[in-house]
């Protein structure tokens, strides 16, 4: 069981390394590890080197030990749903307790989450029996849950309550916000940060530093040695064109954002665009797409080195991409189609990348995403992605 | 091995789980890397190992520019050469020895008895000093070269060490460390943590203090999010005022927001939002 699981976690992405695997067993040997809660901290702890990962263990561990669903799609509806219910609690707790023939004050001691949970269970009673509404109180016992009081030893122990076993806690998924994989949360900021810290160009090592010379040749008792500086290069110009059209995309226009704005003094110029679905004539510099328009054609006029990056979902129909006139918005009269438009772009500006916050193994499926993959190089917005993303970016040529 | 069981000390609170790692990685003698954001405890959390099993803390601060051999020990050739031409101190100049000082790590391997090495902000240095400063701790021994001598460790001290994630460390580095990620602590948990500061505050004046600051943390586009440090000041000023000692003002108003935000631009988008919730307010 331990080496399926450690497989697993390989599978998964996990970098674990056989010598931290026998780590893990010498701490079980020395009877460190006597509960399923001490086998959950001490293998995250030894074998999990990064909060990345943390979600991932907290899965799989979960998987692993108890069997708990991978998260399926009829889950993901009740989350939808139960979140649905939250809001509605949340606008008019009375009328949603009164509707499910719950206790107002009980359902009040919850915290968000716990409420999202209890929902989530009712509803998949509700999907068990059909024996009306009054049947769903009760079965769960979701009381919130207290602290873990003192330690025997009378030491002090706060704060995280641990009365729940150690699969509990794992399909708590706490770090889910400092996951690699998945869309950009606001929490992930920080680490988002250091990897467009990258984006910064690097000259070629030409200039001779005659100080540094004179002191090298002297260590050097008279051997001369020449010591070379990097050349200044100026930085990066940017151009982010965010799609702000569908709700699909919401989330992510204003993360987006932030992320470059804070970055904002690394590069010489940041020029913020949007669109809608996909690009024709225009795009616009107000977020409304209404009041500023800029006509594409007016883009050659712009440093080609210039680095563009598009944010969208990249998810529409074909003939939006296709057709000569092709756009849903009616006033938007373009003579060419979309497709040749991005062509255009990706060709003017070298280095011009695309990032999707549809997870990247849901893009094979969508016509759209894999013709735009074909004119431009697709990323996921992710942390992950975008590391690579800065990667491309930088490269030369 | 019970004696030696970390289990939290009077100054700092500690969630069980971090206790157990930090109890397994001193049975493994593995070091223990901590990575979260600032304010988190990181640092406080070797201090507080001291403090409880009552051993020596040693700290390495690390900088930028460090090389190794600066934490290991230091051989210095000034003095010596001073004292060879003026000869005017107490030490014997042929004695090499005399003029061997040990680093930080050399002092945490050449103490009487265990104790607690704390090896701060790791990622400031550059990867090789990481690397190389692992091989040094792995093998608990280093070689001085100036008189061929092997220093090797009495005691493994227990090893501490954190980071703030400013860059990646590389993968043999954490191949051999230990690691856990301390998340900032949630309200219930911070509570806590301010009585362990503050004794005697009005239990007002703790909880609405505490409540605020994490809707001032939650403010959308904040760059430098105040921590715990933060809030531990502020709410040492909102103490000090008169006006809001017993805790009710400051649903009205919040001062002191200079304690919380440190830059220009949060400073002034925190103040808008204090602002605008004031006059929707009444």
């Amino acid at each position: 069981m331990f080496v399926q699981f450690f497989y697993s976690m390989k599978e998964a992405g996990i970098p674990v390394s056989p010598t931290s695997f026998l780590t893990l067993h010498k701490a079980m040997n020395r009877g460190l590890v006597n509960s399923l809660d001490d086998l959950y901290i001490a293998a995250r702890a030894i074998l999990v080197k990064s909060e990345r990962h943390f979600d991932l263990y907290d899965q799989i561990f979960a998987y692993t030990f108890e069997g708990a669903e991978l998260p399926d799609i009829e889950d993901l509806e009740n989350e939808f749903l139960a979140k649905g219910m939250l809001d509605e609690w949340l606008k008019n707790p009375k009328v949603l307790a009164a509707s499910l023939g719950l206790n107002e004050k009980e359902l009040q001691r919850m915290s968000p989450g716990e409420l999202i949970e209890y929902f989530k269970q009712r509803l998949r009673d509700q999907k068990g029996r059909h024996d009306g509404g009054s049947k769903w109180i009760g079965t769960g016992g979701t009381s919130p849950v207290g602290h873990s009081g003192f330690h025997p030893g009378g030491m002090r122990v706060g704060g995280i309550s641990r009365n729940l076993s150690a699969v509990k806690v794992a399909e708590e998924r706490r770090y889910k916000g400092y996951s690699a994989d998945g869309p950009l949360t606001l929490r992930s900021m920080g680490e988002a940060m250091k990897r467009l810290r990258h984006l910064v160009p690097e000259g070629v090592k030409d200039r001779i530093n005659v100080d540094a010379s004179i002191y090298q040749t002297i260590k050097n008792g008279g051997e001369i040695e020449i010591v070379f500086d990097r050349g200044i290069v100026d930085r990066l110009k940017i151009i982010l064109v965010i799609d702000n059209g569908g709700w699909s995309m919401d989330p992510y226009i204003g993360i987006v954002q932030i992320l470059f704005q804070y970055a904002k003094a690394q590069f010489k110029d940041l020029k913020t665009y949007f669109f809608h679905n996909t690009v024709y004539d225009l795009l616009w510099e107000d977020p409304q797409r209404y009041r500023k328009p800029v006509r594409i054609d007016d883009f050659d006029k712009l440093d080609p080195d210039t680095r563009m990056i598009f944010v969208g979902d990249a998810s529409m129909a074909p003939y939006e991409l296709m057709a000569a006139d092709g756009s849903i918005s009616s006033f938007v009269r373009s003579g060419k189609p979309s497709i040749q438009r991005l062509k255009y772009l990706s060709d003017m500006f070298g280095h011009t990348i695309w990032m999707n916050p549809i997870p990247q193994n849901n893009w094979q499926g969508t016509y759209s995403i894999n013709v735009i993959r074909n004119i431009i190089p697709m990323f996921e917005l992710s942390l992950d992605g975008l590391e690579k993303a800065v990667k491309y970016l930088m490269q030369k040529g | 091995m019970d004696t030696n069981r970390f289990t939290g000390s009077t100054k700092y609170i500690l969630d069980q789980e971090l206790a157990k790692i930090v109890n397994i990685s001193m049975v493994l003698e593995m070091p223990l890397l901590l990575k979260g954001e600032p304010g988190t405890g990181k640092t406080m959390l070797a201090h507080a190992i001291a403090d409880s099993l009552q051993m020596r803390l040693i700290i390495l601060n690390v900088k930028s520019n460090m090389k190794l051999i600066e934490a290991l020990y230091q051989y210095d050739t000034l003095t010596r050469l001073n004292d060879s031409r003026f000869g005017d101190s107490q030490r014997n100049v042929s004695d090499i020895h005399e003029y061997l000082k040990m680093g930080k790590i050399g002092q945490a391997f050449t103490a009487g008895e265990r104790c607690v090495l704390l090896i701060d902000e790791i990622d400031k240095a550059e990867t090789e000093f990481q690397d190389d400063m692992l091989d040094v701790l792995d093998q608990m021994q280093f070689d001085i070269i100036e008189t061929d001598d092997v220093v090797k460790a009495a005691h493994r001290p227990v090893i501490i060490i954190t980071s703030n994630a400013k860059r990646d460390l590389s993968d043999p580095f954490l191949g051999r460390c230990n690691f856990h990620h301390i998340a900032f602590p949630d309200p219930k948990m911070m509570r806590n943590i301010v009585d362990v500061h503050f004794s005697d505050i009005p239990k007002k004046l703790a909880e609405n203090a505490i409540a605020i600051f994490y809707q001032l943390r939650d403010l959308e586009g904040i760059e430098k999010k105040p921590a715990t440090r933060e809030l531990i000041n502020w709410i040492r000023a909102l103490s000090a005022d008169p006006d809001f000692r017993e805790g009710d003002q400051i649903q009205k108003e919040i001062p002191y927001l200079g304690v919380l935000f440190k830059k220009s631009g949060d400073y002034q988008k925190s103040a808008d939002t204090v602002l605008k919730k004031r006059f929707f307010r009444n």
